[in-house]
């Protein structure tokens, strides 16, 4: 009794808020996702699931902003995890000044978006931006692009950005694994006659499933949210050449006032990430009890 | 470890230092034109944003802190409390999951710690309207108690993970000397976890400065704006206004900045805790 009273006290703060905040509002979400609710302090009408009907057969432009994110998300994780693990391995290598490469590697981590937004739309600036700047200044300025204003290169630059912005978390989550490899494996292959390079090719990369495991749900799940970097960049612009589905969800839903249809995105993301994170952890318990 | 050091060849140890450099070139380059193009003065700026600042000047930084001092105040005072808060009640909780045992605790964890992986866009709407219901949309309180919401899932889970390397044996000695599990939380346990609580804290502190979108979406004047809401409106504003803007977003990110420059090994626990055993 005593017991149960005492876990009441530790654990029912946090459960309230969790309850409430994350799984109350999500189905409050889902309710408000199945109204057709327009007007602040005027109820919607229930309409069942013709917002999601809506999305997933009328509006043209909810599979092109699907596209998008997808695209975002197989540039930034497909730059970010191989550049993390390479720079992992370097700084594994026993090069001089190792810590301060890893804080170089580690400082845009401390940027807001916000602040690496507004820093990355002035570098990709077609005209008195940084990088045509620069590329005038050597002389090889018919290499300038027109980048964010662009609708072809629009979701690349804010890739860029983002992979400026977070591969040193791969990096450090691949650093961590590539020490946790044992010296002993490492000094057994190396008696055995490998070279470096086997030594990493054969030893110490197949060893880090784990870590790729949780550097790609991580990169997925914030390539999913990203919001910030899109909304500053671009505004999922030009035309909708880069919207996501956090800025075609915050349009939807505080532009334009369609609070059922936006709430019906977040559900659509909601979702998303449930498939996302579930398969992680659902093996990550399973392994707790091997 | 110190091979490449002794011997090596050459040639790999070029090619590693010549990679090295790019990286380091990729990462620093635009912290670099930033903080260059922060210096300039209204006049230099004309000449493009790549040439080196000829006659420093700190004027940008005083006009671009007197137009966000409000909401550094704000964003300082919100994300204090709400850090306090979100990580007192995620010790306690994470006490509970570690080192009480009790029916499906682990159900009730993961239940717990997918709370921070759920994207703010599912449930955005409902917050603003409650938030709204309640009076305190536009407030620092309405801050607080969502940072506070949506941050005590990983601060839990972080805890869980710290207090499950504090050996159980001494929080089981202090319930031998007759002590309550509240008696040796605070005694015992909540003592020894201040390095945890400094990771958490630090965690913490560093997301929710850093958060946009719920600032966004839940303040709508200048009394309760954060920061990055005003580093983002500070953007687009005029075209000669980049050393201004640069500046102002090289004040928002410094406490941030510092903190992971003095506390690298924190942030580092930090971010591997949140992850890796996630």
């Amino acid at each position: 009794m005593k017991k149960k009273l005492e876990l009441l006290f530790f654990l029912l703060p946090v459960i309230i808020l969790v309850a409430f905040f994350v799984y109350g509002f999500i189905g409050w979400s889902f309710y408000t996702s199945l109204t057709d609710w327009r007007i602040i302090g005027v109820k919607g009408e229930f309409v069942g699931f013709e917002n999601y009907k809506f999305l997933f057969t009328r509006d043209r432009s909810f599979k092109s902003t699907l596209f998008n994110t997808l695209e975002l998300s197989a540039i930034f994780i497909g730059v970010t995890m191989p550049l993390g693990l390479a720079l992992a391995i370097l700084l594994d290598l026993g090069i001089y000044a190792k810590k301060v490469f890893r804080i170089i590697f580690l400082l845009p981590l401390s940027f807001s978006f916000v602040a690496s937004a507004s820093m990355w739309f002035w570098m990709f600036s077609p005209e008195i931006g940084v990088i045509n700047s620069f590329l005038r200044l050597l002389g090889m300025g018919n290499l300038a692009q027109p980048w964010i204003t662009s609708s072809t290169q629009s979701l690349w630059c804010i890739a860029i950005a983002y992979v400026w912005q977070f591969s040193g978390f791969a990096t450090l989550v691949y650093y961590s694994g590539i020490s946790g490899v044992s010296e002993d494996i490492r000094e057994a292959a190396r008696i055995d006659g490998a070279s470096k390079f086997q030594e990493y090719w054969r030893i110490v990369i197949p060893m880090q499933k784990p870590a790729t495991l949780t550097v790609l749900v991580i990169l997925l799940m914030y390539s999913l949210k990203v919001f910030d970097l899109v909304w500053l960049m671009t505004g999922g612009g030009p035309g909708r050449s880069s919207e996501v589905l956090s800025t075609l969800m915050y349009k939807t839903t505080f532009s334009r006032n369609f609070f059922g249809r936006g709430a019906s995105i977040g559900i659509v993301m909601f979702v998303i990430s449930l498939i996302i994170i579930l398969p992680f952890f659902v093996r990550r318990r399973r392994s707790d009890y091997e | 470890m110190n091979k490449l050091r002794k011997k090596g060849n050459p040639i790999t140890k070029t090619i590693i230092y010549i990679i090295l450099f790019c990286a380091v070139f990729f990462y620093l380059f635009p912290i670099y034109s930033a903080v260059n193009t922060s210096l300039k003065t209204n006049e230099e700026l004309r000449f493009g944003p790549v040439q080196t600042v000829q006659k420093p000047t700190f004027d940008n930084y005083i006009s671009s802190f007197n137009s966000i001092k409000r909401p550094l105040l704000n964003t300082t005072i919100f994300t204090v409390f709400a850090t306090a808060v979100s990580s007192i009640l995620g010790a306690m909780a994470g006490f509970a999951f570690s080192k009480m045992s009790f029916k499906f605790s682990n159900v009730i964890l993961l239940i717990v710690v997918l709370g921070f992986y759920i994207a703010p866009q599912s449930i955005l709407i409902p917050l603003v309207s409650f938030m709204g219901k309640i009076g305190l949309y536009d407030t620092y309180l309405g801050l607080v108690l969502t940072h506070t919401a949506y941050g005590v899932p990983i601060t839990t889970l972080l805890f869980k993970n710290y207090f499950d390397t504090v050996p159980t044996q001494l929080i089981e000695s202090a319930r031998i000397d007759g002590c309550s599990n509240i008696g040796a939380f605070f005694k015992i346990a909540l003592p020894l976890s201040l390095p945890g609580f400094a990771v958490v804290a630090i965690f913490q502190f560093t997301n929710i400065w850093n958060e946009y979108l719920f600032g966004l979406t839940l303040t709508s004047g200048v009394e309760s704006m954060p920061l990055t809401v005003a580093i983002a409106n500070l953007k687009g504003t005029t075209v000669a206004a980049w050393n201004i803007q640069m500046a102002g977003l090289l004040i928002s990110i410094l406490p941030v900045l510092l903190m992971y420059l003095f506390f690298m090994e924190l942030i580092v626990k930090g971010l591997l805790m949140g992850s890796v055993k996630g």
